[in-house]
C-alpha cells in the first residue's frame, strides 16, 4: 500500500497549520525585531504534503540562482519528530551584520556566528510556538551547518531522502527597508504526521 | 437589544477560535467576515459595533480596514488579535485608531479583560 494514501490533510487541518504557524511565526519575528531593532515582513506559511522531489523545488522556489548558506536542527516530543531547516540568503550577510554590531571581520567564521545567531532565535521561538499550541514539548537538537555559499541544489542533493511523502511548513521572512531574507522550512517526519494531525483534530474539535 | 459584533478573519479556525473566547452569556448578534473587503461590507451594514479583527487577510488586510473606517467615518470599536505582535505593528494598528490589540492565540480570560477594560462587558455580564 502506498504510503500517499494515509498522509492526506484535510482542508480544515491546512487551515489550522497555518494559523498555528502563523501564531508562531509571529513570535520568532518579534524577537528578531526586538534584536535587531526592524520590522519583518510576515506573509501567509504555506503548508503542504510534499513528496522528496518537491522539497527541492519548495526550496527553488524561494532562491533560485544566489548562493546560501544553511542550518539544520532536529526537534521531537510526544512522538512528533522533524527537521526545521534555515536557508540564509548569503547577499543577507553584510546588512545582517551591521544591523547586529558585529564588529568582526565577515569572512566565513563570521558569518557562521551571524547565521547561527539568527537561526537559533528563528527555529527555536518557531518550534516553541507551534509545540506550545499542539501541547507538545519539543526538545531540539544541536544545529548543523549543512553549507555555506553554496547552491540550494548541492543542500538537497547531500541529503539521503528515505521518505516519500511528508508534512512540509515553509515561511519567508524579510526584514523591511534592508536586503534580509531567510526560508524557514519546517519538516515532520513520516511517522508524525498522523500523530500531529491528531493534535490538530483536538484543536478543531 | 444585542449589541453586533463582527468577527474578520481570514482562517476558519481562528474565527472559530474567536467566537469560543466570547464571554459567556453575553448578548450579541455575531457576524463573521473571512477578509477585509467582507468586513467592511458588514460594518457599513451596522453588524460590527464591537469587531475583532485580523491582520493578516488577503483581498484587504486588517490595516486597510482600519484605513476604511476611518476614511467613511463607521462606527466601529475595533480590537486587533493578531499573531503579528512585533511592537512596530501593534503601534501602527494604534495609530490607525484600533482600540486595543491582542495576542494571538486569544483566549477566553483575555478578551473579557479587553471587553470590561474597555467597558463594552459591564460587570453584571
Amino acid at each position: 500500500m502506498g504510503a500517499t494514501a494515509m498522509t492526506a490533510i484535510s482542508e480544515d487541518q491546512r487551515d489550522c497549520y497555518q494559523e498555528i504557524t502563523n501564531v508562531a511565526m509571529g513570535q520568532a519575528a518579534d524577537r528578531l525585531a526586538r534584536l535587531l531593532d526592524v520590522y519583518v515582513i510576515l506573509p501567509i506559511p504555506k503548508v503542504n504534503m510534499i513528496s522528496a522531489s518537491e522539497l527541492h523545488m519548495a526550496l527553488a522556489d524561494t532562491t533560485v540562482n544566489d548562493d546560501v548558506s544553511a542550518v539544520c536542527q532536529g526537534f521531537i516530543g510526544s512522538g512528533i519528530a522533524g527537521e526545521a531547516l534555515l536557508v540564509f540568503n548569503d547577499a543577507s550577510f553584510s546588512d545582517l551584520a551591521s544591523l547586529m554590531n558585529y564588529k568582526g571581520p565577515l569572512d566565513r567564521h563570521g558569518e557562521l556566528e551571524l547565521l547561527m545567531d539568527v537561526s537559533s532565535v528563528l527555529i527555536g521561538a518557531c518550534i516553541h510556538g507551534i509545540g506550545e499550541q499542539l501541547e507538545i514539548s519539543f526538545n531540539q537538537g544541536h544545529p548543523v551547518v549543512l553549507g555555506q555559499h553554496c547552491h540550494v541544489d548541492d543542500l538537497v542533493k547531500s541529503g539521503n531522502h528515505q521518505w516519500s511523502q511528508t508534512l512540509a511548513i515553509e515561511i519567508h521572512y524579510e526584514i523591511e527597508n534592508v536586503n534580509i531574507s531567510c526560508d524557514l522550512l519546517l519538516l515532520f517526519t513520516e511517522d508524525s504526521v498522523a500523530k500531529i494531525n491528531q493534535q490538530v483534530d483536538y484543536l478543531l474539535d | 437589544m444585542a449589541l453586533p459584533v463582527l468577527i474578520c478573519d481570514d482562517s476558519s479556525f481562528a474565527r472559530k477560535q474567536m467566537k469560543r473566547a466570547l464571554p459567556d452569556g453575553w448578548e450579541i448578534d455575531l457576524t463573521f467576515a473571512c477578509n477585509g473587503v467582507e468586513g467592511v461590507e458588514a460594518i457599513r451594514q451596522g453588524k460590527g459595533e464591537v469587531v475583532f479583527l485580523d491582520l493578516t487577510m488577503p483581498e484587504m488586510d486588517g490595516y486597510g480596514v482600519l484605513e476604511m473606517i476611518r476614511k467613511e467615518d463607521l462606527p466601529a470599536m475595533v480590537i486587533v488579535v493578531s499573531g503579528d505582535i512585533q511592537p512596530d505593528a501593534q503601534e501602527r494598528v494604534k495609530k490607525l485608531g484600533a482600540m486595543a490589540f491582542i495576542k494571538k492565540p486569544i483566549d477566553k480570560e483575555k478578551a473579557t479583560q479587553i471587553l470590561t477594560e474597555f467597558g463594552i462587558l459591564s460587570e453584571a455580564e
